[in-house]
């Protein structure tokens, strides 16, 4: 993040999605922003991110030399996660302990059934572990030497298996991590060509099945992402931007390419992390800080809450089938999206987990789905306009009524719209489920949150869902459907550095002093390679506390002095548990959160226009009556625009379902606040 | 009374999903005994106004678990902001099946109304008794397996009886541990309350009530249904064996029966139970646990479907035998009686197979330990809980080592950051699962070098004598052992089922779980999947030959070897326990 003399200063955000690919060029200066849309190129998606630069750099009348930085999220990593098809990875590691994977936590899962439930298959099947000879032993003792013929041995068959990646997880690696390097440098240097990940270099926290699994996961993706990444820069180079290229991470901050490289896992939730970071960004514009967002999609939910401006973050995180404990943006996601299929099994009806996809899709898109889906619930009730995406896709509502004649209203002996009112009622049930687990556990009042409904469903349902929650305020984002870009341009540099102390002990100032000093110390060259300047250097130390013997851990900042951290502590248990003791409290792991302050991008301003005349007047279905409801065009709502419902408002990338009882004010950053008029709640 | 839809009754079984899931989560976060938040032995559940499980956890062991709070306080007197407790295993006949397991039960109110029930349970490390841990192999009596708790009103309309748990605490060995792990039990109860008082304010009371009745006859219906189906008119028995108490007695049978009348009308007798244990492998078999198990076995996968008191409901009478090993004489021992409870599991899958319906083979019960000593000069407790291979499914393998539903292991980094042991191995029990066209689940190996001063080691292993049966032609699980000093001259077989095993500093202990059965012949398993568990340690190539009829040369199947090994395929019979029986006995 060197600052140029040039006048002009822009930032260029690409996501490449799986038809287009989307450039935003903003200037950081007048916030004004150019988009430019190409066809995504599949083989060689860096040739579409250079062609869609060209393109808005042409709309911008802007040199090359303009950029100052390239963001960009990927999804190469959560992809090959999800559908199992990384590199061919093997696993080292310590004599005795080969199978790590398979026995896993030998838990059947508590909402399993025993009789029934089958262990997924692991990433890294046994036959494809090898052992070295040392061992590490608690607080990172040498107990025995690390035996590099054993090394040797191991290489030899890995190089007969012509494995593509090797990662590398010995016990007690987080607390000395020698031995591990050293097999790794051995390793890199046996198998040319073959990635190698150190668990230490990614995660170095105790617990080996975790750990184990972050290192498969890493060193699985690490050949594509790598490759990936290698081919962007040198096409950037090409194409004359000397910019530092930073890539979004799934803890809702960006990092450069060295980063990435060595640990591409840190993408794999990167998508969703950007979306939450637009929606703050987006919210931040109104002067709303305190937010929950639900990102719906097709399949799934994603559902954040941001107080007071801060993401939160977890390191208990999943993806697919495996923990995840990588530091990534606190998000609960929950199986309801528009394809969530509504069924009923055993007189029990359910919306979800399982999604009719894209292909053949909800009943509605016409390509001989069957299933009845949330999105044919909101065809039949009138929300959603005969057309998609402009006019291209056509909606089938005879379809979509007979599917759910069909296959919810017929055996529950249900009128049509009653049904249909159901299975939103479900699907926004299952939301609401998830926004309590990250409000109300955590100690938080949903009703004194703003929503921020994004993704393509999301704007149909954010009312509903309010309303559930006693929530008075929706945002609905200017472009609820691609908040990505808004998210990288608006994502500072973030990095996390952390060590878990050899002994939990009742916390030790000086000591604690000393490793924070330590921490900081590797944050600086962080800082240093990231290139961010001296003024937009962040860091926070935090002190993670608990009772002795508890298995969880608090987050409580550390200012250096033990008693205060003692009497933060036991406010925050009382205040998240509801009770806090008088019992000895020990600190388990310090961490210095590092971050490279982006300057804020100003947003560009929406003028005033005249009320324009509604599209068409619809028949939509509400619970309580049938109303003749105006369609409105988003894009000829000028600043200050203000209607009640019942309304729906439709844009290229969304539809925003406003029933009667909302107000809809539009505000000159061009998102659209919705206010429930409690007076005439229906 | 509202009739709740069957969309609101989706929700609020969604609603109570969501409260038992934040229950749990504060549980695990808050409690100290690695018991809880390592290993995570706690439940809950939700009740009907009167008491009835509603929606319970997926564990097939729960039995009438407020009947014994109202025998005591009726169910009239009973206040907003009351909390009760107990842990009395005969007081509650076997609702709790031994002593460490706390339950803390609290009504839930609203407008005035009791409309609710809210359960937090949870084993609790130490609560007095012979040992450390309050569990051992030499119990006699249950006075013995620490403080009995009857039902108790603890917390009186928001006043807490502290008098009560300071005596309670007093009897731990590990009081600080005890206190923490209360407090955290009782704050999740208290969440579980506040949501539950949440959803009646969203729905009504008299529409709760309804989910709740919906939800029970759902189950009661779909059991009574699959009842029909699995089992015709007569009477159909199936007989397994635990094999010994630890004090000389053994093995011990337990006997089922199953009857459905000409009326449709079923009856479960399990009276022919072999006579009650000296030793703590006794087990109160509450009558709603023979339903309740079932229900989990029918409803299957089914993640819309919940396990309550309806499959209870399914059967029209439970015979017990005063006296029996199901149904002891107080004060008879409990402690050990997770491995007679594993193996009622599996005869009730034994049930269905002789009925004609092909069910999972039969599975090991987990491995329990305790070591309590001295290190460093300072006396420690740790106990293990050690996975096991599953029966082996008409549909699928066994499951591999694991314990339970929801239990977890201690991480081996975990485990020597806290306690004073190393461990050289951690893996899978090679060849332990039961050979079969679907193989029995393995068990796992956990071998520790000792490096405390000195130390006491009690052990629970079962099914040495009888392992695991395997049906329709597969064969019996792998037998477990446990060994000091392997292959040492002062090497030592330990006795399965025993305390009182002296460890020293540096001696090797080496524990090898048992394996589920095999379904099916093994010559009918695919010689590639053969290869695959020997790739991957699962079955020895030597095994391959012997059980499976594949031979493996340099990491490849010998298709003509294989070809003319497996002309001769040895004849199955329809149980197979060491050797090929006709019959389990």
């Amino acid at each position: 993040m060197s600052m140029p003399s040039a006048e002009r200063r822009l930032s260029v955000a690409v996501d490449i999605g799986g038809t287009f690919t989307d450039v935003t060029l903003q200037d950081a200066q007048s916030g004004e922003a150019w988009c430019a849309k190409t066809p995504s190129v599949p083989a060689d998606p860096s040739s579409a991110f250079v062609e869609g630069m060209r393109l808005a750099l042409a709309l911008a009348g802007a040199p090359t030399s303009a950029i100052a930085q390239v963001l960009h999220g990927t999804t190469v990593a959560t992809n090959l996660i999800l559908e199992g098809k990384g590199a061919l990875t093997a696993l080292v590691t310590t004599a005795g302990f080969r199978h790590v994977l398979d026995i896993g936590r030998q838990d059947i899962p508590r909402r399993a059934n025993l009789y029934a439930w089958r262990k997924p298959r692991r990433p890294v099947p046994a036959s494809r572990i090898f052992e070295v000879t040392e061992r590490v032993g608690p607080g990172g003792r040498v107990i025995t030497p690390l035996d590099e013929a054993s090394v040797a041995e191991a290489a030899e068959a890995l190089q007969a298996l012509g494995v593509q990646a090797v990662a590398v997880c010995l016990l007690h690696g987080f607390a000395n991590p020698t031995h591990e390097q050293r097999v790794a440098e051995l390793l890199r240097a046996a198998l040319p060509g073959v990635a190698v990940t150190a668990s230490v270099d990614v995660l170095p926290v105790v617990r080996e099945y975790e750990r184990s699994l972050v290192a498969i996961l890493n060193a699985g993706v690490m050949p594509a992402v790598s490759t990936y990444v290698a081919r962007l820069a040198e096409r950037l180079v090409e194409a004359g931007v000397t910019a530092p290229l930073l890539l979004m991470q799934s803890n809702g901050g960006v990092a450069g390419t060295a980063t990435i490289r060595r640990a591409p896992a840190v993408t794999a939730l990167s998508g969703p992390a950007a979306g939450v970071v637009g929606a703050r960004e987006v919210a931040a514009a109104v002067g709303m800080r305190d937010l929950i967002t639900v990102d719906i999609g097709g399949t799934s939910a994603d559902i954040c809450l941001i107080k007071d401006g801060r993401i939160g973050l977890t390191s208990s995180g999943r993806i697919g089938e495996w923990p995840l404990p990588l530091p990534m943006v606190d998000m609960v996601t929950v199986g309801a999206g528009g394809g969530s299929i509504a069924r009923i099994t055993d007189a029990a009806l359910s919306v979800g987990p399982a999604s009719a996809g894209a292909d053949p899709g909800p009943a509605c898109y016409g390509r001989g789905g069957r299933f009845a889906t949330v999105t044919d619930a909101h065809v039949v009730l009138g929300h959603l306009p005969p057309a998609l995406l402009g006019g291209a896709m056509r909606l089938d509502v005879a379809a979509a009524a007979a599917a759910i004649l069909r296959e919810v209203a017929e055996p529950l002996g249900m009128e049509l719209h009653a049904a249909a009112r159901g299975i939103l009622a479900i699907a926004n049930s299952n939301m609401v489920g998830a926004m309590r687990v990250v409000s109300v556990e955590r100690g938080h009042d949903p009703r004194d949150f703003v929503l921020v409904p994004f993704g393509g469903a999301g704007p149909l349902h954010g009312t509903a869902l309010a309303e559930m929650l006693g929530i008075a305020t929706v945002l609905i984002p200017p472009s609820p459907g691609v908040l990505c870009a808004q998210g990288l341009l608006a994502a500072d540099l973030k990095a996390e550095f952390h060590r878990t102390l050899p002994q939990a002990g009742p916390p030790d100032a000086a000591a604690a002093d000393a490793m924070v000093a330590v921490l900081r110390d590797e944050a600086m060259a962080w800082f240093g390679q990231e290139q961010v300047a001296e003024a937009a250097r962040r860091l926070e130390p935090v002190a993670l506390m608990r009772y002795e013997g508890q298995g969880g851990e608090l987050a409580i900042p550390w200012t250096g002095s033990a008693t205060a951290a003692l009497t933060d502590f036991a406010s925050a248990h009382q205040a998240l548990y509801g009770f806090a003791m008088d019992a000895p409290v020990e600190l388990v792991t310090l961490r210095v959160e590092a971050t490279g302050v982006m300057p804020a991008s100003v947003t560009q301003t929406l003028v005033a226009a005249p009320m324009p005349e509604p599209e068409e007047i619809r028949l939509v279905h509400f619970a309580a009556a049938t109303l003749a409801t105006p369609v409105l065009d988003r894009t000829k709502l000028g600043a200050g625009a203000r209607f009640d419902g019942p309304a729906i408002v439709t844009q290229l990338d969304a539809t925003t379902l406003v029933p009667p009882g909302w107000r809809v004010e539009v505000h000159p950053s061009g998102a659209m606040l919705l206010h429930l008029r409690t007076s005439e709640v229906p | 009374m509202k009739v709740c839809d069957p969309v609101t009754l989706e929700i609020i079984r969604g609603a109570i999903r969501a409260t038992q899931a934040e229950m749990e989560a504060l549980l695990e976060r808050t409690a100290i005994s690695a018991f809880i938040r390592e290993k995570k032995d706690f439940y809950t559940a939700l009740f009907d106004a009167d008491g009835v499980m509603a929606v319970g956890s997926n564990v097939p062991m729960f039995g009438d678990i407020c009947g014994p709070v109202f025998k005591h306080f009726s169910i009239e007197t009973i206040q907003p902001g009351d909390l009760y407790w107990y842990n009395d295993c005969y007081g509650s006949e076997g609702a709790v099946s031994h002593s460490n397991d706390q339950v803390f039960l609290a009504p839930v109110f609203h407008a005035g109304t009791r409309c609710a029930f809210v359960m937090g349970w949870a084993h609790f490390a130490d609560i007095g008794g012979i040992r450390p841990g309050s569990i051992s192999p030499d119990a006699t009596d249950i006075f013995q397996e620490g403080i009995i708790i009857p039902p108790t009103k603890l917390v009186d309309r928001g006043v807490t009886n502290t008098a009560a748990l300071e005596i309670f605490y007093r009897n731990s060995r590990y009081p600080a541990t005890c206190r923490g792990d209360t407090r955290a039990l009782m704050a999740s109860v208290d969440l579980g309350v506040r949501r539950m008082v949440e959803v009646a304010d969203r729905f009504s009371s008299d529409m709760l009530a309804d989910a709740l009745a919906q939800l029970l006859a759902r189950t009661e219906n779909l059991v009574r249904q699959k009842l029909r189906e699995t089992f015709p008119v007569g009477t159909h028995r199936f007989t397994d064996a635990i094999d010994s108490d630890g004090h000389g007695t053994g093995p011990l049978h337990i006997r089922f029966a199953l009857t459905r009348t000409a009326d449709d009308r079923f009856i479960f007798d399990a009276s022919e139970t072999d006579d009650q244990a000296v030793g703590p492998v006794n087990y109160i078999m509450n009558r709603d646990v023979p339903g309740t198990a079932f229900a989990l076995y029918f409803l299957g996968g089914d993640p819309s479907q919940v396990c309550n008191a309806g499959g209870a409901r399914a059967f029209d009478d439970v015979i017990l035998r005063e006296g029996s090993l199901l149904r002891p004489r107080f004060p008879a021992p409990l402690g050990m009686r997770g491995m007679t409870m594993m193996r009622v599991l599996a005869t009730l899958n034994g049930l269905i197979n002789v009925a004609g319906t092909p069910a999972p083979a039969a599975h090991a019960a987990y491995v329990i330990l305790f070591i309590r000593g001295q290190a460093g000069g300072k006396p420690f407790l740790f106990s293990d809980g050690l996975g096991v291979g599953y029966g082996a499914r008409p549909d699928a393998d066994g499951i591999d080592s694991v314990y339970f539903v929801a239990q977890e292991n201690y991480p081996v980094e975990f485990l020597e950051l806290g306690y004073p042991v190393l461990l050289n191995t951690y893996a899978v029990h090679r060849d332990s699962g039961g050979p079969g066209e679907f193989r029995g689940g393995c068990g796992v190996v956990r071998e520790f070098t000792i490096l405390a001063d000195h130390g006491i080691l009690a052990i629970r292993i079962d099914s040495v004598v009888n392992p695991p049966w395997g049906t329709a032609g597969g064969m019996s699980g792998g037998m477990p052992r446990a060994v000091v000093n392997p292959g040492q001259p002062n090497e030592q077989v330990l006795k399965p089922l025993s305390d009182g095993n002296k460890l020293h500093y540096g001696d090797i202990l080496r524990i090898e779980t048992g394996g589920g059965g095999g379904r099916g012949h093994p010559f009918d398993r695919l010689p590639a999947a053969v290869l695959q568990d020997v790739l991957e340690g699962y079955v020895s190539v030597k095994a391959a030959q012997r059980d499976y009829g594949v031979v493996i040369r340099e990491q490849q199947v010998d298709a003509a070897a294989t070809f003319s090994l497996r002309q001769q395929r040895p004849a199955s019979r329809e149980f197979h326990r060491t050797v090929y029986v006709d019959a389990i006995s």
